[in-house]
């Protein structure tokens, strides 16, 4: 389902390369529960954002359900994260000042979903993180956990193979964390593939596997 | 491809984002409408000077020629000629159609060197514009009868006494009474009057000076009356109608070749017509209005600058929101068609707010001024036109630059 081989990242700073993600290569098999960890600035989010099809790899080759991401044009990756996959931040990143119906509408209106099927998958999507009372208020009405719930309906509503999650739970309380993540076992169980950075390790303990990321390279346990 | 279901999400959020921004929003509205409320005013202005310059043109008749003896002009061998240089035989082979295919109809006009001539109704005086016509003289002249009725063939072949009388000739000859049956005397001979024509304006053409002529001073009468009782054997001028306005010149050339050929080329004639009148009018117009629309012009492209100021700042502060919409699977241009719309959204306020304000302007100047104002809708459609291509181009930079920015830099903003 996810493979990378030889693939690294550099940043630059002024002329000199600063490399991030150094040759690396891993193998992601449907329906797995992945959690990546490591040091702050080792290059798990850059990792995970060249998964989730948001960054380009410099070399080595990507390939996602069979497509060469690596070749694909920059422009067409919208396409494929559109399609196949979900997202979940840290900070939440709802849209502020838009409901959260709206917000889970987005990804369905980008897909070209038809208005009244858009309407029942996103109260479906609503229902199935236990907000579909919630459906209009705007993230200013809503708590932390809230959020966090309506942004995985949100990832959820297009139907993607797989979630990518960074930090989901590093701006909740231990409460809110346990319920994302039991939200995340479901989804699991329901045949997705899961893709998480994390830095706690009892929330690394929900994921069948997990990668330690350091100074650009995975390291085998 | 943009996205259908996207235009809801679009007007919302473009009215989320302006209210968010309300001083800098309200300006840029306010530049747009400004500048279309101009283009609205200058609009209605040159419309209403057009109307009230061709409205005094067409008391002529807008297709209307005249041909008559150029008197300081020709006799090459100086031989003195008597006469105007057209007879009844050239009259009646124009009015007769054979000749002359570009005329639809035609009216001579008969009258003495000393063009203003006294009247005479009881004790009462007046210097009047006698002037001898024919049937069609009315019609292609735009006079309208107030009362009475126009002359008949059969004035003109029985050479008749009776005349048709201009509002300011009434007036003073009878005072407000009705002057249909009354007559007057002239040169000794009693006219009596059939028709009361109606006022005509020309303020505007005496005031610059184009036409010293009382058009209200006129009493028509049958030209072969002229001719019998004040011993005219020829007619002075020729006025025709051509059957369309771009045929006078071809009129003119065909009057002028049948005139010459039955007199054997003995005279040059003069030939006039509306066109060159026209043509200046349109100048005038044309010059007014680009004044005017050079003012709205630069107010428009301040309104723009505002809006790309603007929308270029709200780039800047959305850029997180970028980055999420581009996460969920926003195309660069769907990116670019929001922007753009929230840009467009903006400058068609203003465009509709300039238009409501170039409307009530067009008309509170129309009651101030009592000239005859009214907007026009084709300017009422450009002026928003105007206004959504404003907020189309103005917007097109920082939508574009909002769509090109990359997601994991866009969500790492902030
Ligand atoms: N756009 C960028 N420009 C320059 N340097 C960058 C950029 N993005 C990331 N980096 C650098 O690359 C390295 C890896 O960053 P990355 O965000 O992947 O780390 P991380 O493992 O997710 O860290 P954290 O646990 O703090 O989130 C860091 O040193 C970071 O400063
Ligand atoms: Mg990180």
């Amino acid at each position: 389902m996810i493979e990378l081989q030889d693939v690294s990242k550099a940043y630059y700073l002024g002329q000199t390369p600063v490399p991030v993600l150094k040759q690396i290569s891993l193998h992601i098999q449907k329906g797995e529960f992945v959690a990546i960890m490591g040091s702050s600035g080792s290059g798990k989010s850059t990792l995970l954002n060249i998964i989730g099809c948001l960054d380009t790899v410099d070399s080595g080759r990507y390939s996602l359900s069979g497509t060469a991401v690596s070749d694909v044009p920059e422009k067409s990756l919208a396409i494929l994260r559109n399609r196949y996959l979900g997202f979940i931040f840290q900070s939440f990143n709802l849209i502020p000042r838009i409901s959260a119906e709206r917000n889970v509408e987005l990804p369905m209106i980008y897909a070209g979903v038809d208005p009244d099927v858009r309407k029942n998958r996103m109260l479906a999507a609503l229902d199935i993180v236990g907000l579909k009372d919630r459906a209009q208020h705007t993230s200013a009405d809503l708590s932390g956990g809230q959020q966090q719930r309506v942004a995985i309906a949100r990832a959820i509503v297009n139907d993607p193979d797989i979630i990518i999650a960074d930090e989901p739970t590093g701006a909740l309380d231990s409460r809110n964390s346990q319920e994302v993540m039991r939200l995340f076992q479901q989804l699991n169980a329901s045949g997705k593939t899961i893709v998480m950075v994390t830095h706690e390790d009892d929330i690394a303990r929900y994921a069948h596997r997990v990668l330690i990321v350091d100074d650009g390279s995975i390291v085998n346990l | 491809m943009i996205h259908a279901g996207i235009y809801k999400d679009v007007m919302a959020q473009a009215f989320h984002a302006l209210r968010d921004n309300k001083l800098r929003t309200v300006l840029s509205i306010l530049g747009i409408a400004i500048g279309i409320s101009a283009v609205m005013i200058v609009g209605a202005i040159t419309k209403g000077i057009n109307d009230y310059i061709y409205k005094e043109l067409n008391t002529y008749g807008l297709k209307s020629v005249w041909i008559y003896r150029d008197w300081d002009n020709d006799d090459p061998n100086r031989v003195i000629r008597q006469g105007s240089g057209i007879d009844n035989d050239d009259y009646n082979i124009i009015t007769s159609h054979k000749c002359c295919p570009a005329i639809k109809r035609a009216t001579a006009v008969v009258y003495s060197r000393e063009n203003i001539m006294p009247v005479r109704a009881g004790n009462h005086f007046f210097n009047a514009s006698i002037e001898g016509v024919d049937v069609d003289y009315t019609e292609i002249n735009n006079d309208q009868l107030k009362a009475g009725r126009n002359f008949r063939k059969d004035d003109i072949v029985r050479r008749k006494t009776v005349a048709i009388i201009s509002p300011k000739a009434a007036k003073n000859l009878y005072g407000s009474a009705n002057p249909i049956g009354k007559t007057f005397r002239f040169s000794n001979k009693k006219f009596q009057i059939i028709g009361l024509l109606a006022e005509k304006n020309r303020d505007l053409l005496n005031q610059i000076g184009a036409d010293s002529y009382d058009v209200n001073g006129r009493i028509l009468i049958p030209y072969t009356s002229y001719q019998t009782y004040f011993g005219v054997k020829d007619i002075h001028t020729v006025q025709a109608e051509a059957y369309e306005l771009e045929r006078t010149e071809e009129a003119l050339q065909q009057l002028n070749a049948m005139l010459q050929r039955t007199h054997n080329y003995k005279y040059k004639y003069k030939q006039e017509s509306m066109q060159g009148w026209m043509d200046t009018a349109d100048q005038v117009l044309a010059s007014i209005s680009l004044v005017g629309l050079l003012g709205a012009g630069i107010s428009l492209l301040i309104g723009g600058m505002n809006i790309m100021n603007i929308m270029s700042t709200t780039v800047v502060e959305r850029t997180r929101e970028i980055g999420i919409r581009k996460a969920l699977g926003a195309q660069n241009s769907d990116i670019l068609f929001q922007f753009l719309m929230e840009a467009i959204t903006v400058s068609a306020i203003g465009g509709i707010i300039g238009l409501s304000m170039g409307i009530v302007i067009t008309y509170l100047v129309a009651w101030f001024s009592g000239f005859p104002l009214s907007p026009s809708w084709l300017m009422a459609f450009i002026a928003v036109a105007v206004s959504v291509v404003v907020g189309l181009i103005s917007g097109f930079y920082p939508a574009h630059r909002a769509a090109r920015l990359k997601p994991v830099e866009a969500l790492r903003y902030g």
